[in-house]
């Protein structure tokens, strides 16, 4: 076990982790043996990395961490590996290990022959795998194989990250496993409450240094529950989205307090006013781009959905969703020239008013269905209201498209693009081939079944 | 079917003829010439385009360049700093934009290094990283292919190719701050592999600044990635010039200079602005087109040796005069001339080469002239419409086509133009003036200073009123009248008296608009009526049909449905025989003959059915050597027609096909 002032230290960097502290000092404890492999799971954000690396980094262990979300293959798992032991070995005191002497590693075997090289003779070694089962490009044997190099050599011990733990991952029983459980209210609220984040940003002589922390503490837990019932409940449970969500909120909670219409402790009277904030739900979207908080801007801009594509290109792309929506044998009622616009709209030959026996979802919540080229090219001349011209350049439309990702082959990915058997699918939903045919004054449901 | 292993087929021993229709002798005389020439007068056109291309983007650069430097101060930020460039799907104006980003970046005092990646450099998120890495130390790409390859001269454990560690080496070494990262065709990365490089680069302690060129929209580029990716990235959205007005602005520096030579026609100039919106939209396209055109006119027409420095009759061969001689415009001139009775100036023109070439001279001349007085009167035209607010929108391109139609005149834009001069108020009137004073004609500048002076005048003597002056054709001077008469309402205008500054008002008004539809008509003639303007203008759309705008599924439809067209054969002559057109002939392609017989068939075919028909058109009786015969040909047309793709072996059935392709699409 280790020193009580180290799990003391534990224990406040990380509250309602106790049990997992425990059951990590014993099973890496510098003076019990321990077991060759160890495993930690939980859901983000859990703590699990932050834990670990505290833990080795206080018990000073001598320790190697790679994280499996830097590497690009197995490959460059296993070479970051070696490279990590030795940095950890070499600068361990009184180590004689020559770096150079272990360069290359070019599969696992390899790696157990170096690492079984560089740690003989030294004592206790922990290696801990962080989200090994997210590894990229990883053979299937790399996760059961790194599992049984504590048994091959006998002073490592290996300590993975999961986030869920498959019984069959190791082919091995009798691993211990920790569970790192996710948070529940209370939990998570008692550890952001920690770290109040200031309300004022520069303080003046009246007001201390000493009240303004009292008033932090107070205040923030309060508008954390208030963050925690109205929003991160529902849709950012996790401790990171958690604080990231109560973070942007907070800015925008304690400007009146800042300008000075409410006092510190104002909380319930703060809350009514600033009510909008929490029914709002616009920090739980992401984006790139940060939307614009400006208090005058309560209407929403129109999206802009338009796309600055040529005149025929537009026509091919509603084509494209029409030959994607549509039911191929249907296209003659649509399609032809002679066909009546009133039965069109009327769908079909299908006899109105019987309800259908069991009742299907609606076409365009579907996935769009593939459909072949010259498909799309005869619904292209039909829904053109005049003669397309023979230098129209179609195809090279259709893969400026295509490289857009407008539209989407379906076939084998390697496939020509202009062999007839390929098959395509359109890439953009309604709204936006909706108001692409506005702007070219087509009105699609004359021609959509449904 | 009945198969054998191999077939030989003996080609009978006929070539067909090759006919060249060229007349060495003439055109090649001044080629030397009028390739320099050419060279020299695009040279000067390309700079200038250039120039105004790298003059638009500026803007959207240097709002670049700022944000990238900002990120410097925001310190070990989560995320990562991003820009997401938008514009048009033209894919080469925004490689432009990049190009010209990281000659700014390389130019900056701090040290940033710039990576381009485009979506055919990255295959797999392994690659992708290799490339970057590769570009940014720029080192030879000469490892390329090599998997797995290590990184040389290194001290320490040695490190794969990809390993962003070399990047981070490299970026301490040379005290780089940021690593610029541009992905030039964002949408055409998948979306998987641009998550996982996002990832990956998020992980390490280089300072990267993400750049993404986006043709469609910012929603549409998101929609495409996780959210776990997207809160890793955080930035501001650049928007990059639109593609018409980029056009524009290059369609403008292309007819437009002092310097200015060769103009391009209305019909090549509708053609190329349609190609641009309705198919195709690239900017560097329609350089590419304009190009082409100053080449086709040069290389292929002896008489733009003219356009050259002073031609003389030393430098200019005697039978390019001829040449001149008999050009369209030159004969409608002499008519013209000779109508005008003089004789003698057309005999001298004909007899004489050194009178000839005189006169060429003096029409090109007044040729030039004309075009910059059209290209003037646009500009007028344009800046009255922006004074007058007028919609919708007109391109200078389609003014210029107009004008060089010889129908802008008569156009219901000049026509609307005029009425509003008329009706002008005061308060615009000296933007007007203004413009007019400082326009490089002559005359006009001179009566526009004139009329600014008294218009100062009658405003000066006007100051206290809050109106400005409005002159007689103004609606507020017309009243409505209602008079009853004979239990009839009626109507009548009237106008309300003016006073003495609004009558003077009104003179000053009258004159302007007089001014100014005498000049529209003196400037917005057609062009084509100048004699030598297939000298100095360039109007032939059948080179850039013929070059620049595929139809291959036409021309191949065309051809297997009418090979006579091509073959010009006697045996195969329409109306030799029938005057069908699409009867089948014997004699015809196999191939052809089996095309049109699967045009005839639905969409399953038999493959039986279809031999007995070709039999029944190819074959000459039932002997066993004439079968084989068939049978060959047969084979090969069938595999001709599934190499093009117009059919496929059906799954459903056996002995069928399945037809893919449909005439005329
Ligand atoms: N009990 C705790 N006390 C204080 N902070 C915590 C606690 N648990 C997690 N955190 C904080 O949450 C953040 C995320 O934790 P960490 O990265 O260790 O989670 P993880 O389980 O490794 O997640 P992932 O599975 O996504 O890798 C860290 O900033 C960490 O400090
Ligand atoms: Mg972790």
């Amino acid at each position: 076990m280790l020193p009580t002032e180290l799990m003391q230290i534990l224990n406040r960097d990380f509250p309602c982790r106790e049990l997992q502290i425990r059951h990590l000092s014993a099973l890496l404890s510098p003076t019990l043996p321990s077991p060759s492999t160890v495993v930690l799971h939980g859901l983000e954000a859990t703590g699990k990395t932050s834990l670990i690396k505290q833990y080795l980094h206080l018990s000073k262990f001598p320790h190697a961490i790679v994280s499996s979300r830097e590497c690009v293959t197995g490959r460059h798992l296993l070479e970051r590996t070696l490279a990590a032991c030795v940095a950890s070995v070499a600068a361990l005191p009184e180590s004689e290990t020559d770096a150079s002497a272990y360069s290359r590693c070019e599969n696992l075997s390899a790696l157990a022959a170096q690492l079984q090289r560089l740690l003989e003779g030294h004592g206790k070694f922990f290696l801990v795998l962080d989200g090994i089962d997210r590894q990229r490009d990883a053979p299937i044997t790399l996760f059961p194989a790194l599992a049984r190099f504590g048994e091959i050599i006998s002073n490592l011990t290996t300590v993975f990250l999961v986030s869920i733990p498959s019984p069959r991952l190791l082919h091995r029983p009798g691993v211990p496993h920790i569970h790192f459980p996710a948070y529940a209210r209370s939990q998570a609220i008692h550890i952001l409450s920690l770290n109040p984040p200031p309300i004022f940003l520069n303080l003046n002589e009246e007001y201390t240094a000493e009240e303004h922390e009292e008033d932090r503490k107070w205040l923030w837990p309060r508008f954390l529950v208030a963050t925690w019932d109205s929003l991160a409940k529902g849709a950012a449970r996790d401790l990171v989205r958690f604080r990231e969500v109560a973070r942007m909120l907070w800015e925008e909670f304690v400007a009146p307090i800042r300008k000075g219409e409410y006092g510190t402790r104002d909380f319930s009277r703060l809350m009514v006013r600033m009510r909008g904030l929490f029914q709002k739900e616009d920090v739980l979207v992401d984006g790139i781009v940060p939307q614009e908080k400006d208090a005058q801007q309560i209407i929403k801009r129109p999206k802009k959905v338009t796309l600055d594509l040529p005149y025929f290109s537009k026509y091919i792309l509603c084509a494209a969703y029409l030959a994607s929506y549509n039911p191929t044998r249907q296209d003659q009622i649509f399609f032809m020239k002679s066909m009546e616009k009133k039965r069109r709209r009327r769908g079909g030959g299908g006899t109105p008013g019987r309800a259908p026996k069991n009742r299907k979802i609606p076409r365009n919540l579907l996935h769009p269905s593939a459909f072949s080229l010259d498909r799309l090219l005869a619904i292209l001349h039909a829904v053109v209201p005049h003669a397309v011209p023979q230098h129209a350049d179609i195809y090279t439309q259709i893969s400026t498209l295509a490289s857009l990702r407008l539209l989407s082959k379906a076939g084998p990915a390697g496939a020509d693009m202009m062999d007839s058997n390929t098959k395509w699918r359109v890439g953009v939903g309604w709204d936006v081939v909706n108001s692409l045919a506005r702007s070219i004054g087509l009105e699609m449901t004359d021609y959509l079944a449904e | 079917m009945e198969y054998e292993k191999c077939y030989v087929l003996e080609i009978p021993n006929e070539r067909p003829k090759k006919k060249r229709k060229i007349d060495q002798k003439s055109s090649l005389s001044s080629w030397e010439q009028r390739k320099q020439l050419y060279s020299e007068l695009w040279r000067r056109q390309e700079q200038r385009i250039n120039d105004v291309l790298d003059k638009s983007n500026r803007e959207t650069l240097d709002n670049i360049l700022d944000f990238i430097d900002q990120t410097r101060s925001e310190g070990t930020s989560p995320t990562i700093p991003t820009g997401i460039i938008s514009g048009g799907p033209d894919l080469s104006s925004r490689r432009r934009l990049f190009e010209q980003l990281a000659a700014s970046i390389q130019k900056t005092k701090d040290c940033n290094a710039f990576v381009a990646l485009s979506s055919r450099d990255a295959l797999n998120l392994k690659g992708l990283l290799r490339t970057l890495i590769q570009r940014a130390t720029s080192r030879s790409e000469a490892l390329d292919d090599n998997e797995d390859e290590f990184v040389p001269h290194r001290k320490g454990p040695r490190l794969l190719n990809y390993d962003l560690r070399t990047l981070q080496e490299w970026a301490a070494e040379h005290r780089v701050a940021k690593v610029v990262v541009a992905f030039e065709d964002s949408e055409a990365f998948d979306s998987a592999l641009l998550a996982e490089a996002i990832d990956v680069l998020s992980t390490f302690p280089v300072k990267f600044v993400l750049l993404f060129g986006v043709a469609t929209s910012v929603e549409h580029f998101q929609d495409r990635l996780p959210r776990a990716t997207i809160r890793k990235l955080e930035g501001r959205q650049f928007d990059a010039v639109k593609a018409n007005d980029m056009l524009e602005r290059v369609f403008e520096v292309t007819i437009d200079d002092p310097d200015q030579r060769l103009w391009l026609g209305p019909g090549l100039c509708r053609m190329m602005i349609d190609r641009q919106n309705d198919h195709f939209q690239s900017v560097q396209a329609f350089v590419d087109a304009v190009q082409y055109a100053y080449m086709s006119h040069f290389y292929a027409n002896p008489l733009s040796l003219f356009l050259g420095e002073g031609p003389t009759d030393k430098t200019i061969p005697k039978d390019h005069l001829e040449g001149v001689r008999s050009l369209a415009s030159f004969r409608k001139y002499a008519e013209d001339t000779l109508e005008e009775g003089k004789t003698d100036a057309v005999r001298s023109w004909l007899d004489s080469d050194q009178q000839l070439l005189q006169s060429i001279q003096h029409a090109l001349q007044s040729g030039t002239d004309k075009m910059r007085g059209i290209i003037g009167a646009l500009k007028l035209v344009r800046h009255l419409r922006a004074v007058f607010q007028q919609q919708p929108d007109i391109t200078f391109s389609s003014l210029y086509i107009k004008a060089t139609a010889g129908s802008l005149n008569q156009s219901p834009i000049i026509r609307e133009l005029l009425l509003l001069v008329k009706k002008v108020a005061s308060n615009k009137l000296p933007a007007i003036l203004g413009y007019l004073s400082s326009a490089n004609q002559v005359q006009i500048a001179k009566v526009a200073d004139q009329m600014l002076k008294r218009l100062d005048e009658l405003i000066a003597g006007n100051e206290h009123a809050a109106e400005p002056l409005r002159s007689e054709h103004d609606l507020r001077h017309e009243t409505l009248r209602t008079t009853v008469v004979a239990q009839k309402v009626e109507l009548s205008k009237q106008k309300s008296s003016l006073t003495k500054q609004e009558s003077e008002y009104s003179e000053i008004v009258r004159d302007l608009h007089r001014i100014l539809s005498e000049y529209f008509d003196a400037m917005l003639s057609d062009p084509k009526a100048v004699f030598t303007h297939e000298i100095f203008m360039y109007d032939i759309k059948s080179p850039h049909r013929d070059s620049s705008m595929p139809r291959p599924r036409l021309v191949i439809e065309r051809a297997l449905s009418t090979p006579h067209d091509y073959l010009n054969c006697r045996c195969c002559q329409v109306g030799r025989v029938h005057e069908d057109e699409s009867v089948l002939m014997p004699s015809n392609p196999p191939t052809s003959i089996l095309y049109q017989l699967y045009l005839e068939s639905g969409s399953l075919i038999n493959v039986s059915d279809l031999y007995s028909a070709f039999n029944a058109i190819i074959g000459k009786g039932d002997n066993g050597d004439d079968e084989k015969r068939v049978m060959v040909l047969f084979q090969r047309a069938l595999a001709e027609l599934k190499y093009m793709g117009f059919m496929k072996t059906s799954r459903k059935k056996m002995d069928h096909v399945t037809k893919l392709a449909w005439k005329g699409l």
